[in-house]
Formats: C-alpha cells, structure tokens, sequence
C-alpha cells in the first residue's frame, strides 16, 4: 500500500524531470562551449511501457542522449531558445507530478487517520 | 554537485560568463594602447570554455583556457608626434575591432542572464519539493 504503483511511477517521473532540469542547466551553462552537443533526458516510454506491461516502475531507466541537430561552426548545437521553454515546461511539470505526489500522500494519511 | 545541482549548474555557467564579460571589457578598455615598433602590440583576450564531466550531462561548465587573439604585430599607424613614434613615425595599435567586442559582449550578457533565468527557475522548483508533506 505504501509502494503502489501509482507513488511509484510519479517518484520515477519526479526524479526522471528533476534529471531533466539539471542536464537543461547544463546546456545553459554551456552554451558558448566549443564541441558540446545538448543534452537530452528520457524517461516518458520507458516509464509508459512498464506501466502498460505492468513492470516495475521504480526500475526505469532515465537515460541520457546527446542531441543530433547541426551544430554551429564550433561544433556547438544547444539552441538557447528551445532550453529556456523545455526549462520552463520541465519546471511546471515537475511541480505537477509532486503536487499528484502530495495529494497521494494525502490520502494515506487520511487513512492512517481513520484508523486511529 | 550540491545539493541543489540545477543552481550549482547554472552557477558555474554565470562565472563563466562573467569571465567572457571580464575579458571582453578589457579587450575594449585596452583597444587604444600604444605600444612602440620594437615591442607587441596589445592581444585580445578570448576565454575558451569546457564542459565539465560531459558523460553525466550535469556537471556544468569551466573555463579552459584564455586565448590570445589578433596579430601581435597589430595595426602599425603613421603618428609621428607620439612619444612612442619611431624614426619613421609609426606606432603599433591593437589589432583589435570594437563592433567585434561589443557583439562578444552582448553574447557574454545574454548568457550570464540566461543562467540566472535557470537558478530562478530551479529555485521554484526546489521549493515546490520541499512543501512535499506539508499540507497533510
């Protein structure tokens, strides 16, 4: 009851997103550096697949990819303006799964509470 | 990595850039140095950035190296009444173009507050994590 698999799968998705903001820092940070290729995070079909196949979905993997856009001429292929809008829908969807989170917890406590 | 790896991210991207700022402002405050034919004239100065523990994707960003751009030679200017002058009259100047420093300039500022955007961002983030429990 305490590790269903509904806290379970909005745990991978806050850790997966939180994973996603920082290599998003990441890129910000490395904007100017020559050679670098952004970063990418995914999580979403892996976390979809277990949950279809009713696998375990703490054990899914958040796996990072370097992007394969074309690069400028110093070899550079962040693009500012898609990071600071993936930052921002990042950001609002992480305070979504935790708010999902919460309210999870709420209702165990609810019960716990019933009972005593 | 902090606790709070997003802000120590972004914080090592606004150091950086602030050295791209600080080597751009003296490239531009140095852009009219006189220096006599015998010796060099002024070089500007280039930061070159590095990512740091790129397999992880979150270890932010350094600077590797400062690089010397232009000729060293620079610009020789015909200017017989400065006390540099040498027998023909030359002086060397920088070989140095502002429009280039100013550009430099406005991608070093516009990165730095980019960084920043990322530390607020991450700010709200963080505190939304932490009210996890609170309400119930």
């Amino acid at each position: 009851m305490l590790d269903d698999v509904t806290s379970a799968a909005l745990r991978t998705a806050a850790s997966g997103l939180a994973r996603r903001q920082r290599v998003i820092a990441d890129n910000i940070a490395n904007v100017q550096t020559p050679g670098y290729l952004a970063g990418r995070v995914s999580f979403e079909g892996a976390l979809r697949s277990a949950l279809d196949n009713g696998a375990d979905p703490a054990a899914v993997p958040v796996a990072l990819t370097r992007s394969t856009g074309p690069t400028n001429l110093n070899g550079n292929n962040v693009s500012l303006d898609e990071e600071v809008l993936s930052n921002v829908e990042t950001g609002l969807s992480y305070e979504l799964t935790l708010r999902a989170l919460d309210d999870k917890y709420g209702l165990l406590h609810t019960v716990i509470r019933a009972g005593g | 990595m902090g606790l709070f790896g997003a802000i120590g991210i972004a914080s090592s991207g606004v150091a950086a850039f602030r050295k791209v700022l600080d080597a751009t402002s003296d490239n531009i405050s140095n852009i009219h140095d006189a220096a006599p034919t015998s010796g060099k004239a002024f070089q500007a100065r280039y930061v070159v950035a590095q990512s740091v523990n790129y397999a992880t994707g979150e270890g932010g960003v350094d600077v590797a190296k400062i690089q010397l751009g232009g000729n060293p030679g620079g610009r020789v200017v015909y200017e017989p009444s400065h006390p540099y002058a040498d027998a023909e009259g030359n002086v060397r100047y920088p070989d140095i173009d502002l429009s280039d420093q100013m550009g430099l300039l406005i991608i070093a500022q516009r990165g730095y507050e980019a960084n920043l955007a990322v530390v607020d961002r991450a700010r709200t983030a963080y505190e939304a994590a932490l009210q996890l429990g609170r309400n119930t």
